[in-house]
């Protein structure tokens, strides 16, 4: 019996330390949009994100200290790859597409970083 | 002691048991991503539905595929717009596309890529994420049409497609996974009338109209009557989808008695859309002729003129004149004095068309459907093309009188289009 007990109780914790990080690591989803308007003073940005088929406008605040960034080819001899290069909030036009990842605060969606897809 | 012991293991237990159901019930909705949840179940998290009509005639020349300098060409376009999602691997483990929600296809994924068809292809890197179904999913593909010639878009699907391992062009003959859907469909509502390959040799098709024209279409040839195209071309994937949709009315057969309107072939309005556009891509398949296509040109109808009395005149001497009634009959009755020897391509005896009762008219009867038949001519069929010999005037006055013959048989032209 106590041998059931101690492995119920193992097994449990295994169960417990397996679930609990997917349970926080749930509250973060990527997202990606449209950008429809940029405010740089309350740092936030509006998308218009699509989704099962329908289209709403999603504004993803920017953490204290979160980056936008954009991919580029680096420059660097024998390196192809892509390098970041971060970018003032305020460089972000309307129309490109970005996506981040977002983490459900109270009623805010907030992004660490925002990273730009397509810039057009 | 030990009881007490086991008790105490026994609520901790709980307690975590407890707390597990606890963390799985008030964890955070995962609901907020834009992305399709399920896209990891499907191959590249793509659903490859057929292209749209306006897309379904654009196939890429085969050459294009195992083009070096094509294939060059599109390494260059891909490397600096594409991969940044797609990956330099095409493994769409681009930086940007990694943190997408709806990740970019894998390219070195045979059977994927295999699925897709050209003309979707096509549609897919020029339209972008920015039509459905692809945009309720959250793609954020972005479309090209309007920075990237055709010409570049072949390029770089050339390239793309030499991740996936295929050396061949990529067409429905060398991946008959593309159009199995399609397939399906062939094979439950057509293979009776046109036969397994398609050569129109269906088992229920000489029931029809015994030793008699029209028999079902010979999708292996190069002739196909109800078209939008010059004579002498393939139709279009739209005039394809023009017959599915409405069938062929005809004077009937001891077969069509159940079917509405007498058609020889039954609608298929009821048909979802895609897949009537799945089995025109397999019937395609059957005539790579299709695939040969450069530059396809459709015959435009003008916008009908108002009809007046001078029209009727007008097209009353052309009737005569264009020698209609040598077949149609004088009052368009198909009695015309050539009507009994008209053979089609195969030799069988086929009968002038009663212009009288315009809702038998195999390619419609609403003045534009006339109108086109007229300009069109009916390949395999003694009915020529008058795009030669009469102007569009001419053509929209021949149309009123034609409809007039049936006027004078208490029947009008709306009753005809219904």
């Amino acid at each position: 019996m106590r041998m059931t007990v101690g492995t119920l109780l193992v097994l449990l914790a295994i169960v417990t330390v397996g679930t609990f990080p997917a349970g926080v690591a749930a509250d973060e989803e990527p997202i990606s949009g449209t950008v429809k308007s940029v405010d740089s003073a309350a740092q936030t940005l509006t998308l218009e994100v699509a989704s099962k088929g329908k289209t709403r406008d999603v504004v993803v605040h920017m953490k204290p200290g979160a980056k936008v960034v954009r991919f580029a080819r680096s420059t660097e001899p024998g390196k192809a790859g892509f390098i970041e290069q971060e970018v003032p909030l305020s460089a972000v036009k309307v129309g490109w597409i970005v996506s981040a990842t977002t983490k459900h605060e109270g009623n805010r969606e907030v992004a660490e970083q925002i990273k730009i897809v397509v810039e057009r | 002691m030990t009881a007490m012991r086991a008790k105490t293991l026994t609520v901790a237990a709980t307690a975590l048991l407890a707390l597990i159901v606890g963390l799985w019930a008030f964890r955070p909705p995962a609901s907020r991503a834009n992305g399709d949840k399920d896209h990891d179940k499907e191959k590249g998290g793509h659903a490859h539905v057929p292209a749209p009509l306006e897309y379904a005639d654009i196939h890429v020349p085969l050459s294009v595929w195992t083009d070096h300098a094509m294939i060059a060409r599109g390494k260059g376009i891909y490397t600096t717009r594409c991969a940044v999602c797609h990956g330099d691997q095409g493994d769409g483990k681009g930086p940007a596309g990694m943190a997408l929600p709806l990740k970019p296809p894998d390219f070195r994924d045979e059977d994927g890529v295999a699925e897709m068809r050209d003309n979707y292809w096509f549609w897919r890197v020029s339209e972008g994420g920015q039509v459905e179904p692809f945009k309720g999913k959250g793609s954020a593909m972005p479309p090209w049409k309007g920075e990237l010639s055709v010409e570049d878009r072949w390029a770089v699907m050339a390239y793309q497609h030499t991740y996936s391992g295929h050396n061949g062009p990529h067409v429905p003959w060398e991946h008959p996974g593309s159009i199995a859907v399609g397939r399906d469909i062939y094979a439950m509502a057509c293979v009776p009338c046109h036969g397994v390959v398609g050569k129109g040799d269906g088992s229920v098709g000489p029931m029809l109209a015994p030793r008699r024209a029209p028999q079902p279409r010979d999708f292996t040839s190069s002739e196909f009557k109800f078209r939008s195209t010059p004579s002498g071309q393939l139709p279009t994937t739209a005039d394809l989808f023009r017959t599915l949709t409405e069938g062929v009315r005809s004077e009937g057969g001891p077969m069509t008695i159940g079917l509405r309107g007498h058609r020889i072939m039954p609608s298929f309005q009821h048909m979802p859309v895609a897949q009537r556009l799945e089995v025109l891509e397999y019937v395609k398949s059957f005539n790579r002729t299709f695939w040969d296509r450069q530059e396809i040109k459709v015959v435009t109808v003008p916008t009908p003129p108002a009809m007046t009395p001078d029209r009727l005149a007008g097209g009353k001497k052309l009737y005569a004149d264009a020698e209609c009634l040598a077949c149609h009959g004088e009052r368009g009755r198909g009695d015309g004095p050539s009507a009994p020897t008209l053979k089609d391509n195969r030799g069988l005896p086929i009968a002038a068309t009663n212009l009288t009762r315009p809702e038998r008219f195999k390619n419609g009867a609403r003045p534009e459907d006339i109108y086109r038949t007229l300009v069109t001519g009916l390949a395999g069929t003694p009915m020529p093309s008058y795009a030669d010999s009469l102007e569009p005037d001419q053509v929209w006055d021949l149309v009123y009188y034609v409809l007039s013959l049936s006027q004078d048989q208490g029947r009008t032209a709306g009753t005809a289009a219904r």
